[in-house]
């Protein structure tokens, strides 16, 4: 599987040439980045008590993934508390060919391929003999608009309309979303803040805040419902690298799209629970048909 | 599916050494079909041969003799067998891995619907599937969990050690029509139809049904006590009392021979919608529900 995931980052270029790992080196790397930052117990750490979330669907024996609580109201960032991921969401498998799947899924559905060549059929003219069947020392032929001619018809050209709607299995959009939420937090692209306010509605604030936490060019702010605070409506409004996203929106390609994502406490909650129930939920069966048309 | 939870880590740990995964640098499996070979150029006859064209001659011609599978009459041996009803089994060991992994609440009488509900259990109506068989082939002398379990067709060794364990086990029918509510309440519900009720079994299954010693749901229940101490004699065991056990309304819970979900009675509508239940007031209707 490892080796699986160096050979996808095999063409990135030559600042990323891929050494080969030893387990040695691999033992060095900190799976927790929170390991080594010792919080100090005179942080607020004893707020932390209020941010203290209970995970659905635990057995005793896993480990719970860890993030920082952020602020957006100063440029600076100011870390609240640590929270518990769960890790069946924020620390499953990288499955990126799961997560191409899913790319390919979301830029492919909806997809309709009009165009349409002529046929000889639908081509003007093409009923007459050309020539005549024998005498002239010529091939024989019967139209001038079949595919052998020039400006004859196509044989086997794009018949419009050609649809490449097909959907993805359930599973398989679930687990891309659990892969790429786990992607976004090991590569230190996923930030929890507690809500979307800000003080000023100054794009310049956003901009500012983005650089000096050293974000991504390109961010998502994903909160629980679809009406965002004013503020940070109209401070992001004119710049398209700035996005603002409903949880019911999160998907694969956005979250790729995006260098960061960073997601308010009630959006975690809310993506947390949502992807959980469906990781868990009873598979009968019956859900095989759930996008057959008719059932709509 | 189950991943190693160190290789999991292992390979977050790896992702935080690479560069940010984009929409510019994943990839999918090789998922390449592989091309017949045709010959050069497209092959020429492109893999249809030279001088003989798409004569297919049918399946079995014998060139003009009355082909073997045509010369001998047939036997009929399973002519009527898709008109006989089959009841897929759960074996007692099975029953107790649902029980044990919480897919079957015990402190509820267990039904049909709660064996379906458990996502383990597979039957299909079409092919005249009419039920569970609780078996005893497996899982007999490791059964211990008291339970009210209500199945459609039970081998003797299963209620053995059913009761054995102080619990009361009932044989009953369900009609086609009402599988299709039973199997699947969920789904049943969201149609919006009124419950039906249950019909009475067919003619050669009445005689099972009415019988004590397969604790059918039209026998006679004094019989049906009867039956429980015969064969707690057959089998060696000491009877419990079920009016002592602190769950005996539980255990007593019965439906009605017309009724299909506890609680509900035929002829209900459940809008979920709603959230509430509609109940008929016609005459007419009352009366043809309730007997």
């Amino acid at each position: 599987m490892l080796q699986n995931i160096s050979k996808l980052f095999r063409n990135c270029g030559h600042r990323f040439l891929l050494p080969k790992f030893p387990m040695s080196t691999l033992e060095s790397i900190e799976s927790n980045p929170l390991d080594s930052e010792l919080v100090p117990p005179s942080s607020s750490l004893a707020k932390s008590q209020n941010f203290k979330r209970k995970l659905e669907f635990m057995p005793p024996n896993m480990e719970p993934k860890q993030a920082w609580l952020e602020n957006l109201n100063t440029t600076d960032e100011e870390k609240i508390s640590i929270l518990e991921l769960h890790p069946q969401v924020f620390g499953s498998m990288p499955r990126i060919d799961v997560i191409h799947k899913n790319v390919r899924w979301q830029t492919l559905y909806g997809r309709m391929d009009l165009r349409q060549a002529a046929s000889r059929a639908e081509l003007p003219g093409g009923g007459r003999k050309p020539w005549p069947q024998k005498g002239l020392g010529r091939a024989r032929h019967g139209s001038n608009r079949s595919p052998l001619f020039y400006n004859g018809g196509k044989a086997h050209g794009p018949r419009a309309p050609k649809s490449y709607f097909y959907m993805l299995p359930y599973d398989l959009r679930v687990l891309g979303l659990t892969t790429t939420l786990s992607v976004k937090l090991a590569q230190d692209d996923l930030h929890i803040v507690e809500s979307l306010d800000i003080p000023t509605d100054d794009q310049q604030y956003i901009e500012e805040l983005v650089q000096a936490r050293m974000w991504g060019p390109s961010v998502l702010f994903v909160d629980e419902q679809d009406v965002m605070p004013e503020n940070i409506t109209k401070a992001t409004e004119n710049t398209r690298h700035f996005n603002l996203m409903p949880a019911y929106g999160l998907n694969v390609f956005s979250m790729l799209k995006h260098d960061t994502l960073v997601l308010t406490l009630a959006a975690l909650n809310r993506i947390e629970h949502q992807l959980l129930l469906n990781i868990h939920r009873n598979k009968n069966g019956k859900h095989q048909f759930r996008y057959m048309p008719s059932h709509h | 599916m189950a991943v190693n939870r160190n290789v999991v880590d292992r390979a977050l740990a790896v992702l935080r050494a690479l560069p940010r995964v984009s929409l510019y640098n994943i990839r999918d499996h090789d998922h390449r079909k592989k091309k017949s070979a045709r010959g050069q150029h497209g092959g020429g006859t492109h893999g249809h041969g030279k001088k003989f064209r798409q004569n297919y001659l049918p399946l079995g011609f014998e060139s003009g003799n009355t082909p073997f599978h045509l010369r001998f009459g047939m036997e009929k041996y399973y002519k009527r067998y898709r008109l006989e009803r089959e009841y897929p089994p759960v074996s007692l060991l099975m029953l107790q891995k649902m029980i044990d992994t919480n897919r079957l609440d015990t402190t509820q009488p267990i039904d049909l619907s709660s064996i379906c509900n458990t996502g383990v259990y597979s039957m299909n109506i079409n092919f005249n599937h009419h039920g569970v068989n609780l078996t005893d082939e497996e899982g007999f002398d490791q059964f211990c969990a008291k339970i009210n379990i209500e199945v459609q067709w039970a081998s003797e060794g299963a209620i053995a050690a059913i009761e054995r364990n102080g619990g009361v086990i009932t044989t009953s029918y369900y009609d086609p029509l009402c599988l299709h509510a039973v199997t699947d309440p969920a789904r049943f519900f969201l149609r919006g139809d009124p419950i039906p009720k249950r019909m009475i079994p067919p003619e050669d299954a009445i005689e099972y049904y009415s019988s004590a010693d397969n604790r059918g749901y039209l026998a006679d229940p004094e019989k049906v006590s009867l039956a429980r101490l015969a064969l707690a004699q057959k089998y060696g065991y000491e009877l419990p009392k079920i009016e002592d056990d602190p769950d005996y309304t539980m255990l007593t819970m019965r439906k009605d021979p017309r009724q299909i979900f506890y609680g509900l009675e035929p002829g209900w509508v459940v809008s979920l919608k709603d959230k509430a239940i509609l109940k008929p007031k016609d005459k007419e209707l009352l009366e043809y529900y309730r007997t």
